[in-house]
């Protein structure tokens, strides 16, 4: 009997504690988003070379989805021409999309030198918004400011856009989407976009 | 009458709204697309095999050297820029670095004011302008140059008019012109990352480049002091299209819901069918009994 009501105790402790790690979890703050993206980033660099491409995409994949609302983001890059998008349309831009930014990051982001990401300050905007400032300090370069935008999703914070040195991606791919889109029509922005995905896994 | 036309300019207005924002900044896209592939006709078949040739026979110290003596050279129009946009403190340490350079770096071949802490700043003419309020104009593709605004091209005859390495070739001498050449190359050489990325990255190389060019034009008049409202347009536009969004899928779960509720009717009618039945056979059981 002493030892079941011991089990209970054991029990409502372990899930407690299991509730709270959880709740730390939804409840993370913006920059807590941005460091922990940023600190996986790194590590996967470290290993680059071992992991190659393939390696790199799979590692990658959670993180970059647990950080962006690549949903979102994708919304927005297609802008008003989105509106136009029959729902099936709008799921495959998504996953296309989805896998377009986990394989550009598994591309670029490909083997380590020494660099560090370093986190400035942290800003509020005016549409509920918050931008962490942050640079990148490359050996024997000048460093690469980056800026992330996060919205608040749920209980947590999400990136929808990154402003390297002064660029946003956001901006930049809307303006090449809603183009394609305008010009050439859906089918071709998705061949466009799996070209590219193609073309990050060879090289 | 006048109604009817105010109520079509506004109708035609909504229409090209979407379109607006890159018909304002780049009102001569059909001239600029025609430049933007004659610069890269130029650059794949002249200005890269020059450039790739250069990188390959050149040790990359005298790359390096080559590139901070053409880098050093732009010193003297940097400080004359922070002047006019007085950044005085700042035009100091270019003063002092462009100085530090010229003789500690032997004729600025060797960056040793990067090693004294002196950062390179970026000031030109186009920045000053903006500064002063002088508006950015349209979107210009020049051939050879490649990406500049309507401001940002007499503006680079002040940068070229401050730079000594434009000079070394007014004599057009034998001596000068490799300067001028070497100049070019230099430039090419350093611009192979960002081609490479743009070739990489884009899915429309002209809009890429135009978006980013401009993007980073104004990244430098601001002094990299990004806002942090930069792309409230783009969200404020997301929230009406969120909805939209939404609405397919309130639309998608509307017509699962009268799926839902058909199905349960379906299901009662036969529940009722059944309990029918069994009365029936009861009915039947006692009328023997």
């Amino acid at each position: 009997m002493q030892l079941k009501k011991l089990a209970i105790v054991a029990f409502s402790i372990s899930s407690l504690f299991a509730s709270t790690l959880f709740a730390q979890e939804e409840s993370a703050t913006a920059r807590q988003i941005v460091d922990k993206f940023q600190t996986e980033l790194i590590s996967v660099m470290k290993e680059g070379k071992k992991l190659g491409y393939t390696g790199r995409f799979e590692k990658l994949e959670p993180a970059v989805t647990n950080s962006h609302d690549l949903p979102k983001i994708a919304r927005i890059v297609v802008g008003k021409e989105g509106e136009k998008l029959s729902e099936e349309q709008q799921k495959k831009l998504t996953d296309v999309f989805t896998k377009l930014s986990v394989a550009s990051y598994a591309h670029n982001f490909k083997d380590f030198s020494g660099e560090e990401f370093v986190i400035d300050s942290e800003e509020e905007t005016k549409n509920g918004g918050v931008v962490i400032h942050s640079h990148l300090n490359v050996p024997d370069d000048k460093p690469v400011k980056f800026d992330y935008m996060l919205k608040e999703k749920g209980a947590s914070w999400r990136i929808i856009n990154i402003i390297a040195n002064g660029v946003s991606d956001l901006a930049l791919k809307r303006s090449e989407y809603t183009a394609i889109l305008q010009r050439e029509g859906f089918d071709v922005l998705i061949e466009k976009i799996n070209e590219k995905i193609d073309n990050y896994a060879k090289q | 009458m006048k109604h009817t036309i105010k109520i079509i300019s506004l109708i035609c207005g909504a229409l090209v709204s979407s379109n607006a924002l890159a018909k304002t900044m780049d009102p001569y896209e059909g001239f600029n697309r025609a430049m933007y592939d004659f610069n890269d006709g130029v650059d794949t078949y002249v200005a890269a095999p020059l450039a790739n040739g250069y990188k390959f026979i050149t040790p990359s110290f005298v790359q390096t050297g080559v590139n901070n003596f053409f880098t050093n050279l732009k010193g003297i129009n940097v400080v004359l820029n922070d002047l006019l946009q007085a950044k005085f403190s700042q035009s100091a340490a270019d003063l002092g670095r462009f100085t530090l350079n010229t003789t500690a770096g032997i004729g600025g071949f060797v960056d040793v004011a990067k090693y004294a802490g002196l950062e390179q700043n970026e000031e030109d003419f186009d920045q000053t302008l903006a500064m002063w309020g002088v508006p950015e104009g349209a979107y210009l593709v020049l051939p050879f140059v490649g990406p500049s605004t309507m401001r940002g091209m007499p503006a680079s005859a002040f940068d070229a008019a401050a730079n000594p390495a434009t000079y070394a070739s007014i004599g057009a001498n034998f001596a000068s012109a490799p300067l001028q050449f070497m100049s070019a190359l230099n430039a090419r050489a350093n611009a192979e990352g960002a081609l490479k990325f743009i070739n990489e990255a884009a899915v429309d190389k002209y809009v890429f480049t135009r978006e980013s060019f401009l993007q980073w034009r104004k990244n430098l008049e601001k002094d990299g002091n990004v806002s942090a409202d930069i792309d409230a347009e783009l969200l404020t536009d997301d929230k009406e299209l969120a909805f939209k969004w939404r609405d397919y899928q309130k639309q998608f779960e509307s017509t699962a819901i009268s799926f839902g509720s058909t199905t349960q009717k379906f299901d009662l009618a036969a529940q009722r069918y059944e309990q029918a039945s069994s009365k029936v056979e009861q009915l039947k059981k006692q009328s023997r009994k």
